[in-house]
């Protein structure tokens, strides 16, 4: 914090500061806060939750994508990648001291692998730019991070990093669904989600 | 400070004792500033609950590149701020102070009227103009960093401190200088 006031001082700056800064509750709160303290032990399994969020757009928008990438000789039946925003999310804590939940650095290591393998079939322009947003995306997971440090709860970031979230899912899944297909012929880049 | 640092790094390892003492030691600015910016005490106290379980929450990512209170005060103004988000989500309105039946506490009992007519002037004050106030001309923010907790561009909230000093020395009859 620091002052940002004009340097003449006027009968409300003085009435202002004369303010005092503290007003102490007329009842104590640290009953009820106590009782909603969960010991950091049991936190550090509910840490998982979140995330549980962005699996679970994987399991309902992309379970079908990711059974059959994981399975190159098959051929993929209704691939279709997950709408951003198609599942909701609960309110809960986020940040660098948040562990990501292990269903959902799974499958997101699963599909970065896929891609890996599969990103040649990509036209050299759509490869770059798949590279491209994909370094963007998780730049911006940790820039975000880094600023819930600095201001832990605030819903707006902790929406911002769900969405960059689900979005490199759906960049990954998106791009794994066409480079994956019978690998032969032009693949469409504007229908990837980049 | 010392004392502090080690208050913390015991809370972030799990002891709620020296978190109750962490509390004991700032609640009485967090819940100040929780309650001049609702302008509700229920509400206020609402806040403040949630800025603490919020900072045990977070605790453990706290690095004390910042002071704990001011890390603290940070969590405190997102708590008041989401909790207006969800009020005016649920009564489908912006919500200011006027809307509210306000039932403050006297905070400042034995201090003079002056103290008191403030008190007051400030709770009816529209709740723009009252969080930028309270957070630039009473717990020494700057325009910059009151506009990226309120979400607003940095000119509205120097014009919403110029309102609310506007309509503050109109209510008191306070002779507003300007510099």
């Amino acid at each position: 914090m620091s002052h940002d006031r004009n340097t003449s001082t006027t009968p409300l700056d003085t009435a202002l500061d004369a303010l005092p800064r503290g007003i102490e509750p007329e009842r104590d709160l640290w009953p009820a806060i106590e009782a909603r303290l969960e010991p950091r032990d049991v936190r550090a399994g509910r840490r998982w939750l979140w995330p549980a969020a962005a699996a679970v757009l994987l399991v309902v928008g992309s379970s079908l994508i990711t059974a059959s990438l994981l399975r190159d000789d098959e051929p993929l039946v209704a691939r279709r990648a997950p709408a951003a925003g198609q599942v909701g999310y609960a309110t809960a804590a986020f940040g660098p001291g948040q562990t990501l939940d292990p269903a959902y650095e799974t499958a997101r290591q699963d599909l970065s692998r896929t891609l890996s393998a599969r990103i040649d079939r990509l036209p050299p322009d759509a490869r770059r730019q798949v590279e491209r947003n994909l370094a963007e995306i998780r730049r911006a997971s940790a820039e975000i991070n880094a600023a819930l440090e600095l201001s832990p709860g605030d819903p707006l970031l902790e929406e911002l990093l769900l969405n960059a979230y689900q979005d490199e899912l759906a960049v990954l899944a998106s791009v794994n669904q066409l480079a994956g297909g019978n690998g032969a012929g032009p693949i469409d880049a504007t229908r990837m989600k980049l | 400070m010392a004392e502090e640092r080690a208050l913390v790094d015991s809370a972030k390892r799990g002891s709620k004792a020296a978190f109750e003492t962490l509390y004991r030691n700032h609640v009485g600015k967090v819940y100040g500033l929780c309650l001049r910016m609702t302008a509700n005490r229920a509400t206020a106290e609402d806040c403040t609950q949630e800025a603490f379980i919020q900072a045990w929450r977070s605790l453990p990512a706290f690095e004390s590149r910042s002071a704990f209170g001011t890390w603290l005060h940070r969590i405190a103004v997102n708590a008041v701020l989401a909790q207006g988000r969800r009020r005016s989500e649920r009564l489908g309105t912006t919500g200011s102070a006027e809307d509210e039946a306000v039932a403050l506490a006297d905070p400042s009992v034995g201090d003079t009227g002056t103290v008191l007519d403030l008190e007051a002037g400030l709770r009816r004050l529209p709740a723009g103009a009252r969080q930028a106030l309270v957070l630039v001309g009473l717990y020494g923010y700057s325009h910059e960093e009151a506009a990226e907790l309120l979400g607003v561009a940095v000119g509205t909230c120097k014009s919403q401190v110029h309102r609310a000093r506007q309509l503050l020395g109109e209510r008191l009859a306070v002779t507003e200088v300007v510099p």
